[in-house]
């Protein structure tokens, strides 16, 4: 199996406080991996040290075989990353703002065509794709960002919260996007509180909890080995 | 290149909006409408005024007072009545903006060199210039007819002497030495003729500064605001660009706004000074002097000028960078705005030589400083401190631009705001 994604270790401290203390994970390609954990349980950090965001404290990422350390400008040709609160150019039309993003990974122009139009697809806001983002409704710029951060067919897609905020019929839509774009060779690293959406996404999980990963599995595995009927039961038993 | 272009666009479209648009529009229009209305005050002031005279003496004496009146550009309506009251009444009425009253026996008391007063009544209807200006212009006539008496005296009495020899037998000739040049004419003219040629040059540099790195604060803040920062620096560009592309677009906005500033303000000052011409005496005098820019001057200055605003603007991007909001930018501002603005008041208030030694510390200091002393330095040919200044600018700037480069390449640019709000809240708690 070819690893994506390698993580070793890794730890990060913000002054005193230990956001990070020393977590270790694989993912292989095509895999939906998620950390799921409470607010503030290192999830969002994490994603972030590997989007190049934040330096580590201490430990080794490799995306790819590149060093996160030593050559993060080549990991960022290689992902896309999804924030948990990302906003979109408000001046901007959704398709200027495809467009504009698609001219960073695109080698010419032809490919860039080629990734608004997927773009568009993915965000399936039809002629509202037209209009300035500033008239959009919350769930409207994350279809266009989760668009953004898959039209490029990324090799690792790292989405923080991709559902956040959103209304349930969104989340729905949301989830079924990633789902179905994902089949395409895109690996996903998602995190996310809400532990059903995970079970529904994810091929791999890992329970994270004050910066320790507790445990990491399918959900199949990990709900047998708890005796829990659903991930939300199978975190309350692996933190007590 | 092509991914640095593509931000750069980015950058200066979503600097130019329709709020800046609007507001450029707005000032332009307002500058243009201040400097038309005084120029109508101007024009207003500078045409035929009415004045009233009653000439209780009709003398050649007081003839030739209203014909001097006539020749200084006054309108003059010879009342016919006798008595002072009834005459300020019909100049009133009139509308004319002043009442010359020349008493009887006026022209032979004076002849006899007894002095004798002309009462003059000023209507103020108005305290615009043109309601104004009168009282300087009747008081010059005075003062003509005042020689024009003194004069005609001493030739009767005193025939074969020049009355102007005898009023003023001591005269003096004025020169002016800059560096190995001299020239014969007056240093306050020169001194002034220089600093109405260099007056926007300050203000420029202020407006261009200030405008500028509000332009660039703004970017940053806005990325912040926006929450598009962090998406923005996970995608593959070398960060070192993203700092460039928003000083060069903030720098372009800047300049053409500022540019628009100064076309307004230029209608609106040349709305005071009218287009004045100078005379040709001071122009030869300064050409004499090599107190002009030369080509290559222009090119120094413009050096100078091209460093202290990319100055500002790395200052600007390092502040931006604490910015949590537009709001809180607008506040982080202020230290540019201050160091702009103690070289700009210095420099209009006094002068660099002598100022105090920790005063001129200070100035040295201040990046933006240098353009200031600078055109100054290049007019009177002393390069060497404009040389040093434009390399200590140099320094200033790679320095800033290292600084910047390393916080956009670095956690720091995400977490020096957030430091900060801990420290705070670390206060609150003590």
């Amino acid at each position: 199996m070819d690893a994506v994604l390698k993580v070793e270790g890794l730890k990060k401290n913000y002054g005193n406080l230990q956001a990070l203390k020393g977590i270790s994970f694989e993912i292989q390609k095509g895999e939906i991996f998620a950390l799921i954990g409470p607010n503030g349980a290192g999830k969002s950090t994490a994603l972030r040290i590997i989007a190049t965001l934040l330096s580590p404290t201490e430990g080794k990422v490799e995306v790819l075989g590149h060093d996160l350390r030593k050559e993060p400008e080549k990991i960022r040709e290689k992902i896309s990353y999804l924030p948990e609160e990302a906003g979109a150019y408000r001046n901007q039309r959704g398709v200027e703002y495809l467009r504009f993003m698609a001219n960073f990974y695109a080698t010419e122009p032809e490919e860039t065509k080629e990734f608004v139009k997927r773009g568009a697809q993915i965000a399936d806001l039809g002629e509202r794709l037209y209009d300035k983002i500033g008239t959009y409704s919350k769930g409207m710029v994350r279809k266009l960002l989760l668009a953004r951060a898959l039209m490029g067919k990324p090799y690792l897609a790292i989405l923080d919260e991709p559902t956040s905020g959103l209304d349930v019929i969104n989340s729905l839509e949301i989830r079924q996007t990633i789902r179905e774009y994902v089949k395409e060779g895109t690996t996903v690293l998602l995190s996310s509180h809400n532990m059903l959406e995970i079970e529904f996404l994810s091929d791999r999980v890992a329970l994270i909890d004050n910066g320790v990963i507790l445990d990491s599995g399918t959900p199949k595995e990990l709900k047998e080995k708890y005796g829990a009927d659903n991930l939300e039961e199978v975190f309350r038993r692996a933190v007590i | 290149m092509r991914k640095f272009w593509n931000l750069l666009k980015k950058e200066t479209k979503e600097l130019i909006n329709a709020q800046l648009i609007v507001s450029l529009i707005f000032t332009f229009f307002l500058f243009y409408l201040m400097g038309t209305l005084a120029q109508g005050e101007m024009a207003k002031a500078a045409a035929p005024q009415e004045i009233a005279v009653l000439d209780l003496d009709s003398s050649e004496l007081s003839r030739g007072i209203m014909n001097g009146l006539s020749s200084a550009n006054f309108k003059v309506i010879a009342l016919t009545t006798e008595d002072r009251q009834s005459a300020i009444e019909q100049a009133r009425e009139s509308g004319a903006s002043l009442l010359l009253v020349i008493p009887r026996g006026f022209g032979k008391s004076v002849l006899e060199l007894n002095s004798m007063s002309i009462d003059t009544y000023y209507f103020i209807r108005g305290f615009s210039m043109s309601a104004t200006s009168a009282s300087g212009m009747v008081k010059a006539v005075i003062a003509t007819v005042n020689n024009y008496i003194s004069d005609t005296y001493i030739k009767e009495r005193l025939p074969g002497v020049n009355p102007e020899e005898l009023k003023n037998p001591v005269k003096n000739k004025d020169f002016v030495i800059v560096k190995d040049r001299i020239a014969e004419g007056s240093p306050a003219e020169v001194s002034g003729f220089i600093l109405s040629q260099s007056t926007f040059l300050p203000i420029i540099l202020m407006l261009i500064i200030v405008y500028s790195s509000q332009m660039v604060i703004s970017a940053v803040a806005m990325e912040k605001e926006n929450k598009t920062l962090e998406t923005l620096l996970t995608v593959p560009i070398n960060r070192n660009y993203i700092v460039v592309a928003k000083m060069f677009s903030s720098g372009i906005v800047g300049l053409v706004t500022a540019g628009i500033y100064m076309v307004g303000f230029r209608f609106y000052m040349s709305g005071f000074m009218g287009n004045v011409p100078t005379s040709g005496q001071i122009d030869t005098v300064v050409q004499k002097l090599g107190l002009a820019f030369t080509p290559q001057g222009y090119l120094v200055l413009g050096v100078s000028l091209f460093l202290a605003i990319l100055c500002g603007l790395a200052m600007a991007i390092i502040l931006g960078v604490l910015a949590k909001d537009l709001k809180s930018a607008q506040g982080l501002l202020m230290p540019i705005i201050f160091l702009a603005l103690i070289p700009y008041f210095i420099s209009l208030f006094s002068d660099f030589n002598s100022l105090s030694w920790p005063v001129k510390v200070l100035l040295w200091i201040i990046p933006f400083s240098h353009p200031f002393l600078a055109s100054q330095n290049i007019l009177l040919g002393n390069y060497p401190p404009v040389f040093y200044g434009i390399v200590y600018m140099f320094v200033v700037f790679a320095i800033l631009v290292f600084l910047a480069a390393r916080i956009f390449s670095s956690d720091q640019v995400l977490t020096m705001k957030l430091q900060l709000s801990r420290r705070s809240l670390k206060g609150i708690k003590q």
